[in-house]
């Protein structure tokens, strides 16, 4: 899920002076991570929740989000530089870094190790990161269906290049702002030469340069047991010695294991979101609001055309109720999470509940035909109650016909995908990097990578594009917004709600809260 | 002996071929588009997309994919998962799991099973045989995933008398737990049973014979009712013990046990056709094993139906 992986991918850094220590002496903490166990830890092929926040404990990222400030600060850079067209972007890395095997940690590493991934043939999970850089298309040239993608002639980006042993440079095929931000994705991370050379051998033994390493061996199925490294010379790292990473497929037993005493920290399933507090009172977290959710209109249905029509439906959904009954949820006020910097919570004109106006609105833009059919996922336990909640507003404030198709998350993904979904769906986003402009690009752009409504409005590109080729990140923001302003007036995602997480730890270990990076156990300190 | 053995085995083939097709074409029509299923919502490049589909086939039409898939299991050439976990490897894990966590459960069912039932069998409308009748109504209506999740809670969480889930503590005490409920949700229906055949039996002319002729009530018993009411248990037995491995599917997840369960779990959910029918075929194979085992168990306790 795009949620759960931000709220990952957005926690490193800082990490305070330790607490006094626990009993033995020994800081350790077993973590619970609801989901199958990883088959292999290798960052550049990973973009899972889980394999993200096990690679974050083991690799560092050039730079990050600072937990007290929301800045980014670096960890292993040096500087990141762009020129004056954002356009290349020069990265220094420090000097004395190293893997752990003791390989020093160049340029060269991150240049080879990007080029693995960028290409196509390797199909490994970040390849589509890369997309950004020049040369990517020379990497992945377009295969006709049911061919296996054959190793390109090209084995490297001509945008990515190496200036000395410990400065390299990225050329974009178009300027990008907010480039130095996405470096802080730990699925960017680079391998040593010697696992470059045989990344299979190397699946169950990474070798990695952040501030712990695998302890003994790690076989298929087992916990992930990690300890701290002493050759982690980066910025505040993590106070714990030892962290043991265990899977429990089953979201509810993980949440059992954690009453029992046998887990330091686990997420709060959505089953137990309305009985957390009194199971574990003072052992529970929760994050600020992040993401955000939505409810899609699909542009491919003219009846649905009208903006009006569109804020009608908006306007006639009593999202303080809806909220409510998600649980640990806020009212939405605009399309981008409340923890952006760049977030306005009066950018939304047609946010608030008003029945009346909603009925307005639905005459003014010529009424709506035919039942409207609200498809939900059977495989998320509340996706058939969200539908009906949603579905009894609209029916009840806008007097519509409203008709519910319950289907698998991935074929509702492809009949959208194909332009055949009939009706409403619900869609969530989480940002990958800490900028609005990551939720308007994949969003509302028209090639965006999660146009989840087929949305394409030529103004709302040209804005976008104006803030990606603006330098100053005061100015980009303020560009960014009018293109939030855009997509809120043709509204093609009606904003619901933004969510906090809720987590239950031990009383050994305090977690680390941020606004601006959420709940992390890697960083927990210990009483 | 041989030649029904053989026989046996022979008309299992087309049997197994109809029903690895039946399984694969269920989870072929299935909706829904299985690396996307993996990827969650995250978008995935074209190259990426198109290097996982030629690795698994899923460019190809149904029949050639199925074929691609039987070649695979019947070469022994299982690869990987679409995660890219070996699946020899997850084999050579999972099995034993489910195999231990099966044949304790069972071993608890069958004791329970057989001890109430033939004691109920004997004395009729007594305390146990009436506190049976009732037991079997209460364990027939409890869903298993709501006595596994309260078993856990109860036992694990509050008491500690077992761990909570995973296999770290080894056999048997991580398994004690969930075949314990499996053997008391599953006991009650093989003593009901085995209750009934008793009651017929006892009542049947050769036992009324054995007893005229001035028979020791132990003879009668062990020699004469007991392998006769036995029976149609041994029947229910086979089908039962095969039976088990589809509710090792809802028990491994709720206990956390790396079984074949699970990992059947994680290959329907995710859509993957070649693991589903190469556990299908486990699965079916076990099934005709244990019921040949049964139909030859029956000539050692019937010699009317002795397979020469």
């Amino acid at each position: 899920m795009a949620l759960g992986l931000s709220l990952v991918l957005a926690s490193c850094g800082d990490g305070k002076s330790s607490g006094s220590g626990s009993g033995n002496g020994v800081k350790s903490e077993i973590i619970a991570i609801a989901a199958d166990p990883l088959e292999y830890i290798n960052p550049l092929n990973e973009n899972g929740s889980p394999g993200i926040q096990v690679a974050m404990a083991m690799f560092a990222p050039l730079v990050t989000t600072d937990p007290e400030t929301g800045k980014t600060v670096n960890v292993l850079a040096d500087s990141v530089t762009p020129d004056k067209s954002s356009q290349t972007w020069t990265i220094k890395l420090k000097a004395g870094n190293t893997f752990q095997n003791g390989q020093p940690l160049t340029a060269k590493d991150y240049v080879d190790s990007w080029n693995m991934t960028a290409q196509g043939s390797n199909a490994w999970k970040n390849n589509g990161f890369f997309s950004k850089v020049e040369g990517y298309d020379a990497l992945n040239p377009e295969t006709p269906d049911g061919a296996t993608p054959k190793p390109t002639a090209v084995k490297t980006l001509s945008g990515l290049k190496q200036i000395d042993d410990l400065t390299f440079s990225v050329k974009l095929k178009v300027p990008f702002s907010q480039f130095g931000l996405t470096l802080q994705y730990l699925g960017l991370a680079p391998l040593p030469e010697e696992v470059r050379k045989d990344p299979d051998a190397y699946k169950r033994k990474p070798i990695g340069n952040g501030p712990f390493k695998l302890d003994g061996t790690w076989n298929a199925g087992e916990d992930i047991k990690l300890v701290r490294w002493d050759g982690y010379k980066g910025p505040n790292p993590p106070a714990a010695d030892a962290i043991t990473y265990r899977f429990i497929p089953n979201a509810d037993t993980a949440y059992n294991e954690f009453l029992a005493g046998n887990v330091d920290f686990v997420d709060v399933p959505s089953t137990k979101v309305k009985s957390f507090k009194t199971d574990a009172p003072d052992q529970w977290v929760t994050s600020v609001s992040s993401g955000a959710n939505y409810l899609v209109v699909p542009a491919w249905d003219a009846r649905f055309k009208n903006p009006k029509l569109r804020h009608a439906f908006s306007m006639a959904i009593d999202r303080k109720a809806f909220a409510d009954l998600v649980g640990l949820a806020e009212p939405a006020k605009g399309l981008i999470a409340p923890d952006m910097a760049g977030y306005r919570d009066d950018a939304c004109e047609y946010c608030e509940f008003d029945a009346a106006k909603a009925k307005q609105l639905l005459q003014e833009s010529g009424g709506f035909s035919g039942p409207l059919n609200i498809n939900y996922n059977t495989t998320s336990a509340t996706g058939q109650i969200f539908a009906e909640a949603i579905g009894n507003m609209l029916r009840q404030n806008l007097g519509l016909e409203v008709k519910y198709t319950g289907k698998q998350g991935s074929e509702i993904t492809e009949l959208a995908d194909t332009r055949k979904l009939d009706g409403l769906r619900f869609s969530g986003w989480g940002h990958d990097y800490p900028s609005i402009e990551d939720y308007l690009t994949p969003m509302f752009k028209s090639n965006g990578d999660a146009n989840f409504s087929g949305y394409d409005n030529p103004a709302l590109d040209s804005v976008l594009a104006k803030g990606d080729a603006e330098p100053d990140s005061d100015k980009a923001i303020a560009i960014y917004q009018q293109a939030e302003d855009i997509a809120l007036e043709d509204m093609p995602l009606i904003p619901l709600y933004t969510k906090s997480n809720a987590y239950l730890h031990s009383a050994k270990i305090e977690p680390r809260v941020s606004k601006y990076t959420g709940v992390s156990a890697l960083y927990s300190t210990f009483k | 002996m041989i030649r029904f053995v053989l026989r046996r085995i022979l008309t299992a083939i087309p049997i197994g071929l109809i029903v690895t097709l039946g399984v694969f074409a269920l989870v072929f029509a299935m909706p829904g588009d299985p690396l996307r299923e993996l990827a969650g919502d995250k978008p995935i490049p074209a190259a990426v997309l198109a290097a996982k589909r030629a690795q698994f086939h899923l460019d190809d039409p149904f029949i050639v994919q199925y074929l691609l898939s039987m070649k695979d299991i019947l070469t022994g050439n299982f690869g990987t998962t679409f995660a890219g976990a070996d699946i020899r490897d997850q084999l050579a894990l999972r099995i034993p799991v489910t195999l231990k966590l099966t044949l304790l459960a069972n071993a608890f069912q069958w004791t329970l099973g057989l001890f109430f039932g033939i004691y109920a069998g004997f004395k009729r409308n007594g305390l146990i045989d009436k506190s049976l009748l009732l037991a079997t109504l209460v364990l027939l209506a409890v869903p298993g995933l709501v006595a596994y999740f309260a078993a856990q809670y109860v036992f694990g969480v509050e008491l500690k008398w077992f761990p909570v889930s995973g296999v770290l503590e080894g056999f048997p005490k991580s398994y004690l737990l969930p075949a314990l409920v499996i053997g008391v949700l599953g006991f009650a229906g093989l003593a009901r049973l085995m209750r009934t055949s008793i009651v017929e039996t006892v009542n049947a002319d050769f036992v009324k014979t054995a007893r005229a002729k001035g028979l020791g009530e132990q003879r009668v018993l062990w020699r004469h009712i007991l392998p006769n009411a036995l029976l149609p248990i041994v029947t229910f037995v086979g089908i039962d013990l095969a039976g088990m491995f589809g509710g090792a599917i809802i028990t491994e997840s709720i206990f956390n046990l790396p079984g074949l369960g699970q990992f059947m779990f994680q290959a329907i959910k995710l859509k993957e056709g070649g693991v589903v029918v190469l556990l299908s075929t486990l699965a079916f194979i076990s099934f005709i094993l244990i019921n040949l085992l049964v139909d030859l168990l029956y000539g050692v306790l019937d010699p009317r139906v002795r397979n020469v």
